[in-house]
């Protein structure tokens, strides 16, 4: 009884903890990039793709890594029995990008490879939600770019970007976004 | 109208229940709009909540809170919401707005929206793809109770209005109902006794009229004696002449002539006694006339000085200009004979009665009891030397019924009598006493129109037989002694005379065909009456004359105390002289 009262306690308190907003980095092992790995499948219901940009349903849609994979499994676990409009997610860890890749969400975090400037700019105006974390200038970024604002992490939208790409990105979203740093690139 | 009690109240209570039923009305409307206010409210707050539950999702799906702050601190702009909450999928709560005093609840209450406690409570699902994310928790103040009171008070205030609109309308017109039955029944009560009162009237006037003559045959009674004694009197002049002349019918003729002379006045004094009385005792309406009261009094001094006793002077002074009255003469008459009655009972020891008679004018105020109108009347004053009366019995002295004499002697009605009769009249009197020294009595009468006096009275004229035509005249008289006399004066007048002992024999006379100028008839006949004869002779003979005479005032002949127009009568008994003139009135020469 003490042992498991003791376990409630501890998730009371986390999420108490959650609650009043605790820094990211206590989150746990790799919180930041826990919650970025969710965040790469949450995007999906915000963005809109020009009819016909992917093979019908039931075929999955493809979450791309291209470059460096920070998440690990955790992305594995994240989008496991999630689903966009009842078709399910499918994880591909890319060395390049190109516009044949065929992906959906591409998560560039650039490598020895190809430098994340150039997996953009392969893809450039495909119809393909690019994701980069951290990126400074606009050749770097994606169209979506996470950030860390107040130890949360926020992301900036290249409206430009996006439109280019033929997506329309929801306004929920659109309001949540941080404004672009690095001018329109 | 007619409204009975029961249909006003049944008003009343309507006006009443129709107040009510506007008031439960007005309270009905009020309540249904509440009720569809609140779930409209609760409508639109769950329809609030389910906004921000949609727009929140990409807030609470990338743990923006600032964001989801943002959200529920835009619904401050609306007054009504008191707290706003988002909580994530695990219940905890993620953003919040609250209005001072007020706390979201720390749990996520279920689903739904819902008034709670004066609160209209919503919470909607925060949904994304299909799975929720976490809850929108809105709490909103149904409406402020100035804003309510603002948006009833009007409605209350119109209804309320109108209700006791209605029911004071219902109540005053019921009222007035009410009144007007009242009203109705009042009038109908006014109406009862109004008939009664004539009712009353009337009988009060038939017994004012039993009491006058009552009161008249109270004084004859109280004269009875003193006119049997009279009337002895007479009958033994009479007698008295008659035996002598039976026994000594050789006597001088100087002294057979003296003794019928006597017996001859005597008689005549009996008759006007009679005639007195009987006109005296005569019922008959109260009809005021133009009286000549010298005259009237001059007639009843004789006959009062005969029946007063002898102890007892009557003396008159009389006005000689004096104006004529209005005044009734029989109760005049009956007036004057209480006021001597009751100067003869004041004067046991005998004394003396005086009748005095003046014009007089009564200035404004002058009648101490101030009902008569001042202006010009005839006075009339009785007057005695006899015990008087003290002021306590002078002032009782006109109460019915009150009397100072022994029980038998009087009723007390007497001069209550003089006193009704002058008020009646529209006159006055006055009394003044003094014990030991006398009584006066004074009536002021009204004066009656000069043109009318002294016309009516058919005693005025006395004439002797003179210059007598000559005609026949058929006499018809039951009693044979009483038609040979009748007989006898008319030859004596220079008439011829037939004779009838009865009304066929009469008709069949004058059927037969003699010239006949008048018919001299009795009234009381057997069989056919002196009327229904002189009816029947006229329908063959219509110029013919007709007298008739009665010792008494017929029925047949006098209607409400007067003579028929037309019909000439010479009451029995009768002079010869009164018998000429008579005739020379209804035969001219």
């Amino acid at each position: 009884m003490l042992a498991r009262s003791g376990f409630r306690s501890a998730i009371l308190g986390l999420l108490l903890f959650f609650a009043a907003g605790g820094p990211v980095a206590a989150q746990d092992a790799a919180p930041e990039y826990t919650i970025k790995a969710t965040y790469l499948y949450k995007f999906g219901p915000y963005v809109s793709w020009p009819s016909g940009a992917w093979p019908p349903a039931p075929a999955p849609l493809k979450l791309c890594i291209v470059g460096t994979d920070p998440f690990g499994d955790v992305i594995d676990r994240a989008v496991r029995g999630q689903e966009v409009d009842g078709r399910a997610f499918v994880v591909r860890r890319l060395p390049r990008l190109d516009a044949s890749s065929g992906c959906m969400i591409a998560f560039v975090s650039g490598s020895a490879a190809q430098s994340a400037a150039e997996a953009l700019a392969a893809v450039k105006g495909e119809p393909m939600l690019t994701i980069t974390d951290g990126a400074q200038s606009a050749r770097d970024r994606g169209i979506i770019n996470f950030v860390i604002r107040d130890n949360r992490v926020r992301f900036e939208i290249d409206a430009a970007a996006a439109a280019a790409a033929g997506l329309s990105i929801s306004s929920k979203l659109q309001s949540l976004a941080v404004p672009l740093a690095g001018g329109v690139g | 109208m007619a409204d009975t009690p029961l249909l006003s109240r049944l008003r009343a209570s309507l006006a009443i229940a129709l107040a009510i039923a506007l008031l439960l009305g007005g309270i009905g409307i009020g309540t249904y709009g509440e009720i569809s206010y609140r779930a409209q409210k609760t409508r639109e707050v769950g329809v609030q909540a389910d906004i921000v539950a949609s727009i929140v999702t990409a807030a609470l799906q990338f743990d923006d809170r600032r964001a989801a702050q943002e959200y529920v601190g835009a619904l401050a702009a609306n007054p009504e919401v008191e707290t706003a909450a988002i909580y994530d999928a695990a219940g905890t709560r993620f953003a919040a707005y609250m209005r001072s005093g007020a706390t979201p609840p720390r749990a996520v209450p279920a689903d739904g929206s819902r008034y709670e406690s004066g609160m209209i409570v919503a919470v909607s699902p925060v949904l994304e793809n299909g799975r929720r994310i976490g809850s929108v928790y809105l709490q909103a103040e149904s409406e402020p109770f100035y804003r309510r009171i603002s948006r009833y008070g009007l409605l209350a205030l119109l209804v309320t209005m109108a209700s006791l609109l209605v029911a004071v309308l219902g109540t005053s017109r019921a009222a007035l109902a009410r009144a007007n039955a009242e009203l109705g029944r009042r009038a109908d009560a006014l109406d009862a006794a109004n008939r009664s009162l004539q009712a009353e009237m009337q009988e009060r006037a038939r017994v004012e009229e039993r009491l006058r003559q009552a009161q008249k045959m109270e004084a004859i009674g109280q004269l009875t004696g003193g006119v049997a004694h009279d009337f002895n009197n007479i009958l033994q002049v009479i007698t008295g002449s008659l035996e002598r002349l039976k026994r000594r019918p050789d006597a001088p003729r100087q002294d057979r002539d003296r003794g019928l002379t006597a017996a001859l006045t005597a008689a005549e004094r009996a008759a006007m006694l009679t005639q007195q009385l009987l006109a005296f005792s005569r019922q008959q309406p109260l009809m005021p006339a133009s009286i000549d009261v010298n005259r009237l009094v001059l007639g009843l001094s004789t006959l009062l000085s005969r029946t007063l006793g002898e102890t007892i002077r009557v003396d008159t002074r009389l006005a000689l200009d004096l104006a004529p009255a209005a005044v009734d003469a029989a109760q005049l008459e009956s007036a004057l004979l209480n006021l001597a009655v009751n100067a003869r009972d004041a004067m046991p020891q005998g004394g003396r009665l005086m009748i005095e008679t003046a014009n007089v004018e009564l200035a404004a105020g002058a009648a101490p009891d101030g009902d008569v109108p001042p202006g010009h009347y005839v006075r009339i004053a009785v007057v005695d030397n006899g015990l008087g009366m003290t002021p306590e019995v002078l002032a009782k002295a006109f109460d019915p019924f009150f009397t100072t004499k022994p029980i038998g002697r009087g009723t007390g009605l007497g001069l209550s009598q003089v006193y009704g009769f002058v008020k009646q009249s529209g006159g006055h009197v006055e009394m003044a006493s003094e014990p030991g020294r006398g009584t006066r009595v004074a009536l002021y009468l009204p004066r009656a129109d000069a043109s009318d006096a002294a016309a009516r009275d058919p005693d005025s004229v006395v004439s002797t037989p003179a210059d007598l035509p000559h005609g026949t005249v058929l006499v018809v008289e039951d009693d044979p002694d009483v038609r040979a006399h009748s007989a006898n004066l008319l030859r004596e007048l220079g008439y011829d005379v037939l004779e009838a002992e009865d009304g066929a024999a009469a008709l069949s006379i004058l059927q037969a065909g003699p010239a006949i100028d008048l018919l001299f008839t009795d009234v009381g006949l057997p069989g056919m009456n002196g009327r229904e004869l002189a009816e029947r002779a006229r329908r063959f003979r219509p110029h013919l004359k007709v007298l008739f005479t009665s010792g008494y005032a017929q029925e047949a002949l006098v209607h409400g105390g007067r003579l028929d127009a037309g019909v000439e009568l010479l009451a029995k008994p009768f002079t010869i002289t009164r018998l000429a003139d008579k005739l020379r009135d209804i035969l001219p020469p």
